[in-house]
């Protein structure tokens, strides 16, 4: 009887997760690919947004009554904000390239060809 | 065996296992507690930024480098450090030290005021100008481009409605066009059942968390998979870094804006626009027929984000002659990362683009 050696049980346990990663996810497609499963989540989906709509309407109408600004009106104050943010950058950018342009960046030459072409040549000039 | 030595086996064999068991117990409160595994290290500049749009210029690892500078495009649902995840495991620096003149677009998480991007804002604005940018950065007027997954797709709608344009080479990396063939994703977007409308006018910026959602809900397994995996090989350094570096990537996957969601829905996903040759982006018909530039596809054979059905008739439909599919082993993230990458694709794209390149 030939000697069998025994296998590595690191090797044993990654086949192992291997397999059951592939059977699971092989049962939870053909229960999510349907279209029972499909109707399901979109309707529990549809319910949630409704009740984060209404809760939203809900929020602004009682921060109004207090005289608070809502989600909305802060991020009006960002989207302000950051419009003056972009035009500093823009500034910024303008003023780092005239800086970059008078450096006069030194790049390395365009002039790199493939190594089958380097192939060839050496070919023909034997 | 005489029983003796059977024990003192047995024995070391437990002391092993156990001495192992606490390592790995000492090794995860260690990374429980460390700070996120550093990505993107390849040295780069940010050439330009615009709201959620990044343009990175790489510094070159060459003394010369190929004529044609090479733009990436990512997917806006992730992050483009995928593709500059570690020092050896780097797209970019491979790239680099091959002689491409790199240049990445990356996407931040779109502002409140961003919810309103559309399909046109990548295609006709974002893409053109880092473009522009680029032959202005270079000098050349030529640029190739490369796009990954969604990021091809918009890469290819950029290529079809500037059919005249600077574009070189197109390479798309995993990258859907017959949106009928996405299998789950078709199913759990039904026209009939998926309030597309309701979602977008409600959240205005699609969570991160809900796009998170949607990739892990089509490998439920995967995640719990990975951490078992994780624990087996808790004291390989290299593989715990590498998991740590993919495991970044996904949590930190972009909100999306809204009215794209909406668009892409409806036009791509719902009416395969994009495929039938239908698809009017700012009053441009994106007619892929109309691309004529050399193109290559690199598609994955297990690839449950962008099946194989989706991917397969990608070159049927471009008008380029010079064109050319590669199948490769693997899935959609370990086609452009990791080993299977560095090994298979990498060298593979190397050869297909620096022939073309000069």
């Amino acid at each position: 009887m030939a000697d069998e050696k025994p296998k590595d049980p690191g090797a044993v346990f990654q086949e192992w997760v291997t397999q059951w990663e592939r059977n699971f996810d092989s049962f939870a497609n053909k229960v999510m690919g349907t279209e029972g499963f499909s109707q399901a989540m979109n309707e529990t989906q549809k319910a949630q947004l409704k009740m984060q709509g209404m809760f939203s309407q809900f929020m602004t109408e009682q921060l109004g009554k207090m005289n608070m600004p809502t989600r909305d009106d802060v991020l009006r104050l960002g989207e302000a904000i950051t419009a003056v943010d972009r035009r500093l950058e823009r500034i910024e950018e303008k003023l780092a390239l005239d800086g970059k342009k008078k450096r006069s960046k030194k790049r390395p030459a365009r002039t790199k060809k493939p190594a089958s072409s380097q192939i060839d040549k050496k070919e023909n000039e034997a | 065996m005489s029983e003796p030595a059977l024990d003192k086996n047995l024995l070391g064999d437990m002391q092993t296992f156990v001495q192992r068991a606490i390592d790995r117990g000492r090794r995860t409160f260690e990374l429980a507690t460390a700070a996120p595994e550093p990505v993107g290290l390849t040295p780069k500049d940010v050439l330009y930024s615009r709201g959620t749009l990044r343009l990175y210029h790489y510094h070159p690892l060459s003394d010369e480098v190929y004529r044609v500078p090479v733009l990436l495009v990512m997917a806006t649902t992730n992050k483009a450090f995928v593709f500059d995840l570690a020092p050896g495991q780097s797209m970019v620096e491979f790239l680099l030290k091959q002689g491409f003149d790199v240049y990445v677009i990356d996407w931040e998480p779109p502002t409140p005021e961003e919810r309103g991007l559309t399909l046109a804002s990548y295609t006709q604005d974002f893409i053109p100008t880092c473009v522009q940018k680029v032959q202005d950065d270079t000098g050349e007027t030529d640029v190739s481009i490369i796009g990954y997954c969604m990021g091809g797709v918009l890469s290819l709608i950029y290529a079809a409605t500037h059919a005249d344009g600077p574009l070189k080479n197109l390479v798309c990396l995993t990258t859907p066009v017959n949106m009928h063939g996405m299998g789950l994703q078709n199913v759990w977007n039904d026209k009939r059942y998926f309030d597309v409308d309701r979602l977008v006018d409600t959240l205005g910026i699609i969570p991160a968390d809900s796009v998170t959602q949607m990739f892990e809900m089509q490998r439920p397994a995967q995640k719990i998979a990975g951490q078992l995996r994780l624990w087996e090989q808790m004291l390989d350094d290299e593989y715990v870094k590498s998991y740590r570096a993919f495991q970044r990537w996904g949590d930190e996957t972009l909100p999306l804006a809204g009215e794209y969601l909406r668009e892409t829905t409806k036009e791509l996903m719902w009416d395969n626009k994009l495929f039938n040759g239908d698809l009017v982006v700012s009053g441009r018909k994106a007619k892929l027929s109309k691309i004529k530039v050399p193109m290559l596809s690199i598609v994955a054979e297990h690839d449950h984000l962008a099946p194989r059905d989706s991917t397969r008739e990608l070159l049927d439909v471009v008008g380029s002659t010079d064109k050319e599919e590669i199948l490769l082993k693997g899935g959609h993230v370990s086609l452009i990362a990791g080993p299977n990458a560095v090994r298979r694709m990498w060298p593979r794209l190397d050869v297909w683009l620096s022939e073309r390149s000069v």
